[in-house]
């Protein structure tokens, strides 16, 4: 990290000419593009959550809409624009997008009383709370309507979780036992308490209807057991808006998908991201510093050596989706397909291993990051100063000695920085786990209750493949986009931080050890 | 000082037992392991070979005549490229011509070169002889960071929001080219022109971070500017004119996409390895051209360039070699069609995007599968012969550094 030489005088500094200034943009340029690709990533994620204002539209013909503004685009030919609202009521109007000129708009206001709903079942809802239908407290009207809704929202929300945790905890893995062939009687037995009690509990709930009006004035009746979410944002304060957009963050961290990958929380993604990078790196780092090891220490350094060392490194910009094509055709067909033949040939047709799935899939990023490890475990390696080695060697230390305690502690910052660059790039890549064991939707996560809780048979879901799931196989791009910036923003940040980390270690590494350098 | 007693005879076999047995073991892992890696090559070569060798009945054949050089297919009178490996209705043979393959992704790689290349080496240029040291510890890491980021996120970006802006905007993106290049020329004009207070406040060893707020300056300009340019050239419409006087159809998601956003991924590798080149120039032969008289930009063309030239070549061939291979950048910003045109505003489909698409359907030991797994082992030949070569060259050039050191 040095200058070659200090900055010269004026003089030269003035005669540059044009070139070095086209060289100077080019960085600015790149800056510029990255800048702008983070920036963008972060106002769309982040933006994603917060609880925007509702407009209320006029047109000239007197019609009524209510909706978020999303984007203004021109109309072809001619200086006119358009706007497009999101308007929600997929139920009532077959879509949730509407295209609105500019010149037709009449007037835009953003009265207090426009709720959102978030339903479980259809998009949001955009209107007017009319009234609510109760049956102890008969039928509720006016603003008071708005407060019995959400204090009966909020007595709700436990129920809800109570149920998510049964079918999570309980219902689904007795289910699973149970089509497995396997479920003992108590087992049964414990299967239909709990959906007992799930009915229970929804039975429990209470029937309350709203009357929901939107603001060309259809009516619509909505079980409250339908609605999620109750919002009215242009009523709200920013403190009320953030603690919304705290919860919105937290949701779409903690939840699964819904309706189609369109909305909805990535965790199972976060989930099975993390358990394979995991999983990779416990295959990978063993087995990365023993090659290290082997061709630093023990290997004769030779014209042998060299080359070895030569086709490493180069097999670090081999395309990832070889890496994927060596994983389907050796891992899934080759020894999964044989593992299904001798230990599950009973449930055969359907494959077993044989199949893309956890296992499968970190074992060939395990591959494709083995070079990253290694090369970075090497350099470690090779700024260890001889005089180390030979002073161990010379104290009565036997080579496995003098590398156990040696050697190896020394270069372990390397070795971390090789495990954390190595992590960060499984982590992005995506198109090899197409081809060996990603799942568009996983209802099950690999890891549960049941024995051996760790299935590495199963199929997975990924961050990164969510993002080309929901970008290119989803129904609606533009209902997707949202959730689509808020993930790639996630997956965005994950890899900074590992190699932030990574760059700092290095660092720490050099400024370490760089005096003790071999040369 | 007290003689220390040597340990007992049984215990030093033991331990030179256990250094051999973990020296074997190594030896026997670390050959393991890269066997491993190396295996790679060899699998797909095996599983490609009984495409040639046999050739069984009922499976259609395929030679280097039906790969490479148009056939002549049903419902088709003259001999064309075609790859349809799984016709969707109506039945009919497969076609399996790689070449539109091969062309995709050749395409898709020259565009991102063309774009990448300028830009990264300009900059490792700047960075490498103008830039202030303290700037520069911080560009390389943030440069670092720009290559880390996974193709998915590149791929969504120019699929879904580059290429529609594009799409609008054409002028606009035109207009840029000229503009932003000449908002720089006109920087440096301007900065000779200023006065040596107002100069030493904007140094050009920080130009890359004064410069972003010109930049911007002129964006802006580009899109005041785009309109009145399309409505003096090309008539009002752009698009119009490109279809009419030059033939070109704009597809939504055409080559140029993925030529820029793929350009974007490769420039910060291109970037580093040519930076390395350039500021690893023995000083002397620096200092010397100073000396001399020559202005840093003459010293860079006429001194560092010569000098680094192999290792500027081999950052280029590295960034070809993964402008080749990368997948999802291409599969989302391409629109995948398997054309063979040389229009820029056409869709493409390279070998890597055909493989992540069709080998999970194509059934294993098919035809089909075999040349997707052809295709694999082009992709990898081609990137390990050239990074090969890349590596070959940059020991050269590190011999060569050290060498005229040697003589200075």
């Amino acid at each position: 990290m040095r200058a070659p030489w200090r900055r010269s005088s004026t003089r030269a500094a003035r005669g540059e000419g044009p070139w070095a200034w086209l060289a100077a943009g080019s960085v600015a340029v790149s800056l510029a593009l990255l800048a702008v690709l983070l920036g963008l990533l972060a106002v769309r994620g982040l933006g994603y959550f917060w609880p925007a204002e509702v407009s209320l539209v006029t047109l000239d013909n007197g019609q009524q809409l209510a909706g978020r503004a999303v984007k203004e685009a021109p109309l072809p030919g001619g200086d006119a624009r358009e706007r497009l609202y999101r308007t929600g009521n997929r139920d009532l109007d077959g879509a949730i997008w509407t295209w609105v000129g500019l010149d037709e708009i009449r007037e835009e206001s953003h009265p207090s009383d426009l709720v959102v709903l978030e339903r479980r079942r259809w998009s949001a809802f955009i209107g007017r709370l009319e009234a609510i239908e109760t049956g102890d407290a008969g039928r509720i009207t006016g603003e008071e309507a708005w407060g019995a809704l959400r204090q009966r929202l909020h007595s709700l929300d436990s129920r809800w979780a109570e149920i998510e945790s049964l079918h999570h905890r309980t219902i689904q893995p007795l289910v699973r036992r149970l089509e497995a062939g396997a479920a003992t009687p108590e087992e049964h037995e414990a299967l239909t308490r709990a959906q007992a009690r799930v009915r229970e509990l929804q039975a429990g709930m209470p029937d309350d209807t709203l009357v929901l009006k939107t603001v060309d004035g259809r009516q619509l009746r909505e079980p409250l057991i339908e609605v999620a979410r109750a919002l009215r944002p242009n009523n709200m304060d920013m403190l009320e808006k953030g603690r919304v957009w705290v919860q919105g963050v937290w949701s779409f961290l903690s939840e699964g998908p819904r309706a189609a990958n369109t909305t909805g929380g990535v965790w199972p993604a976060i989930f099975g991201t993390i358990l394979m990078v995991v999983l990779m790196s416990i295959f990978v780092t063993p087995f990365g510093v023993l090659a290290a090891v082997y061709l630093n220490e023990v290997a004769h350094q030779g014209r042998l050596t060299r080359w070895v060392r030569i086709g490493v490194r180069n097999l670090a910009g081999v395309p990832s989706i070889v890496y994927g094509v060596f994983g389907l055709g050796v891992f899934v067909y080759g020894i999964g397909g044989h593992l299904d033949d001798w230990f599950f040939a009973s449930s055969l047709p359907s494959p077993t291993f044989g199949t893309g799935g956890l296992l499968w899939a970190s074992l060939t990023l395990a591959l494709l990051t083995l070079p990253v490890v290694i090369v970075a475990t090497e350099e470690g390696l090779a700024r260890i100063p001889e005089s180390q080695r030979e002073g161990a060697l010379a104290l009565g230390a036997t080579r496995l000695e003098m590398l156990t305690r040696v050697v190896l502690p020394m270069a372990m910052p390397a070795m971390l920085t090789g495990v954390i660059l190595a992590v960060a790039r499984a982590a992005g890549e995506v198109a090899p786990l197409m081809l060996v064991g990603v799942a568009k939707l996983a209802p099950q996560v690999p890891v549960d209750g049941e024995f051996p809780f760790l299935h590495l048979e199963r199929k997975f879901m990924h961050l990164g493949y969510h993002i080309f799931d929901a970008a290119f196989h989803s129904g609606d791009v533009q209902a997707a986009m949202p959730l689509i910036y808020a993930t790639a923003l996630l997956l965005v940040l994950v890899i900074l931080v590992l190699n932030l980390t990574a760059i700092f270690l290095r660092h720490y590494l050099r400024s370490r050890h760089g005096t003790l350098s071999k040369y | 000082m007290q003689h220390m007693p040597s340990p007992p005879p049984l215990r030093r076999h033991f331990r030179q037992t256990r250094d051999r047995l973990a020296t074997a073991l190594i030896t026997a892992g670390g050959i393991g392991v890269i066997a491993a890696v190396m295996a790679i090559g060899v699998f797909l070569a095996v599983e490609v070979v009984p495409l040639f060798w046999s050739s069984s009945g009922d499976a259609p054949r395929i030679n280097m005549e039906t790969l490479w050089l148009p056939q002549t297919y049903e419902g088709h009178q003259t001999p064309v490229h075609r790859w349809q490996p799984a016709l969707s209705e109506g039945g009919g043979e497969p076609r399996f011509g790689m070449l539109p393959l091969v062309w995709g992704t050749l395409e898709a790689a020259v565009w991102a070169l063309l774009i990448a290349v300028p830009l990264a080496l300009g900059a490792a240029a700047h960075s490498a002889l103008f830039m202030s040291r303290r700037l520069r510890a911080r560009i390389r890491p943030t440069l670092e960071l720009m290559e880390a980021m996974p193709g998915v996120v590149i791929g969504f970006v120019a699929g879904l929001v580059l290429a529609p802006w594009l799409d609008v905007h054409l002028a606009q993106g035109m207009t840029l080219l000229i503009v932003l290049p000449a908002g720089l020329l006109l920087a440096g004009r301007l900065w000779a022109l200023l006065g040596s207070g107002l100069r030493r406040r904007l140094p050009m060893g920080w130009a890359a971070l004064w410069l972003l707020p010109w930049l911007l300056l002129f964006w802006c300009l580009s899109s005041w500017l785009a309109p009145l340019l399309e409505a003096w050239w090309f008539g009002g419409d752009l698009r119009a004119w490109l279809e009419v006087s030059l033939g070109l159809d704009y597809t939504n998601r055409n080559a140029i996409i993925v030529g820029m956003a793929m350009g974007f991924a490769v420039v910060p590798s291109i970037y580093a390895l040519a930076e390395d080149a350039l500021s690893g120039v023995p000083k002397s032969l620096v200092e010397g051209a100073e000396a001399l008289g020559a202005t840093r930009w003459q010293t860079l063309w006429k001194v560092v360039l010569p000098a680094a030239g192999p290792g500027v070549l081999s950052a280029v061939m590295i960034g070809a070699g993964r402008a080749v291979g990368e997948t999802m950048i291409v599969l989302m910003a391409s629109g995948n069609t398997a054309l063979m045109t040389a229009s820029p505003l056409d869709g493409l489909r390279s070998m890597a995007a055909s493989i992540a698409i069709e080998l999970p359907e194509a059934a294993p030991g098919g035809t089909h599968y075999r040349l997707l797994l052809l295709a694999a082992l082009l992709l990898f030949v081609f990137t390990f012969c050239v990074n090969t070569l890349a590596e070959v060259v940059r020991a050269r050039l590190r011999r060569r550094y050290r060498r005229m050191e040697g003589l200075s």
